[in-house]
């Protein structure tokens, strides 16, 4: 049985290198490979042809242009993106928080005016933002980058007060059987379920209040993972970013 | 005098390092048009997905993470995408090599001097083309064309077995002829 399926997973992973693995298989996958090392072995193996693939056409330059053009635009994107010289990259990661979290209470605000609909969803986004937004001003609330593939965000986090708001970017779409789930890990490894969470399909970004049982600072890492529908008391599913804290 | 290296420049381009973004540039223009012209196969196109992938790389440059992999594979990694989204958008059908000549698309004219770090490349390149026709084509319509199994099968009217069978194959063959590292 545990063979048959393996093999079955197994064959799949060359398409899955090149992204062209049915949505319902790559997530089947996903689940299988972190519990199987020979998988991650044929994919990392498939890997150096799939990257090897995105080089592999002869180098042509762009018309020259171009460069000109881009370097022209560099000073206005910087505007949004470059925060006056002697802020600290932490300081640079709340000013993005700050700008996040203001338009989700915009976006909220005027969502709940023009709808009555999904009151009570949309009250808890707003609970959740304005408490990310009043954590903004503790002096002690650090902001910590999600770094993983086309996801981008922060975890908000007050050890001192025990409080976390995790805010997500572009986090994609789960089938209806499965939910996100956020887990804190301890020092010995332990996980313990903090929150599950799908992503509003209206707003381009997520944001979640973490429920901490214990002292946050009993913690040294939160890390989401996809689980079945209604969560699961340990990770099972495949793992979509890590925080260190 | 030694030219710094790619992390360490996409390090200074988080820091907002305008001269730090035009090296990289320098570097991986060519190749990053050269793979934005292999999806969109339409030069306007190809350069408006170039400017997009470069802009990308100066406004998210601080989410690298070098551990995760060279600079090249990142920033080119991003170029498909922006590519294959951008193919999306124009709502293009996608491009069937064989239906006309099954190696035009990997017909193009390399600019030219080779370096020795190319031709690592290069080799993949030829083995690619000497694949046949249906194990490029696979190859072609998922990777190039961002295409799922189900829907090559749909597109080259084959059964979805026979796509599965032939990407394996494919993907078999080319690390054979390509080897590893
Ligand atoms: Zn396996």
């Amino acid at each position: 049985m545990q063979n048959d399926e393996h093999k079955i997973f197994e064959e799949n992973i060359p398409a899955y290198s090149l992204g062209t693995l049915d949505a319902e298989e790559t997530s089947a996958l996903e689940i299988h490979l972190p519990t199987c090392a020979s998988c991650r072995n044929e994919l990392a193996a498939c890997r150096q042809i799939s990257d090897g693939l995105l080089m592999a056409a002869p180098p042509k330059a762009p018309p020259a242009a171009l460069r000109q053009r881009l370097q022209r635009r560099l000073p206005s994107a910087q505007k949004t993106n470059r925060p006056p010289r002697n802020w600290s990259f932490d300081r640079l990661a709340l000013g993005f928080a700050i700008i996040v979290l203001l338009a989700l209470n915009l976006f909220s605000l005027s969502q709940m005016q023009s709808f009555r609909r999904q009151q009570a969803q949309l009250t808890h986004e707003l609970q959740t933002s304005q408490t990310a937004l009043a954590m903004l001003a503790y002096p002690g609330t650090q902001s910590l980058p999600i770094s993983a593939a086309n996801i981008s965000g922060a975890l908000l986090l007050d050890k001192d007060r025990s409080v976390a708001v995790l805010i997500i970017w572009d986090l994609p779409q789960l089938p209806d059987n499965r939910t996100y789930q956020a887990w804190l890990v301890d020092p010995q490894g332990n996980r313990t379920s903090a929150a599950m969470f799908d992503p509003d399909p209206d707003l381009p970004f997520t944001s979640v209040t973490i429920k901490s049982p214990n002292e946050l600072s009993a913690f040294t890492s939160l890390g989401v993972t996809v689980e079945p529908a209604g969560g699961s008391r340990q990770p099972s599913g495949s793992r979509v970013f890590r925080i260190d804290f | 005098m030694t030219k710094p290296d790619d992390k360490e420049l996409v390090r200074q381009v988080a820091g907002g390092d305008e001269n730090a973004f035009l090296m990289l540039y320098d570097r991986y223009a060519a190749q990053v048009h050269a793979l934005t012209l292999r999806i969109l196969s339409d030069p306007m196109l190809a350069e408006e997905a170039t400017q997009d992938t470069f802009l990308k790389l100066w406004s998210r440059a601080r989410l690298y993470l070098a551990e995760r992999g060279p600079v090249p594979v990142w920033l080119l990694t991003i170029a498909r995408r922006t590519a294959l989204d951008r193919l999306r958008l124009e709502s293009r059908r996608p491009t069937l090599s064989t239906a006309d000549d099954p190696d035009d698309l990997w017909r193009v004219i390399p600019d030219s001097k080779t370096t020795g770090e190319e031709s690592r490349w290069r080799a993949l390149y030829m083995a690619v083309q000497s694949l046949t026709p249906d194990h490029r084509q696979v190859i072609e319509l998922a990777y190039y064309q961002g295409l799922s199994q189900s829907e090559i099968a749909e597109t080259l009217g084959w059964p979805l077995g026979t796509v599965k069978t032939r990407m394996r194959a494919a993907m078999e063959q080319l690390r054979r002829v390509w080897g590893q590292p």
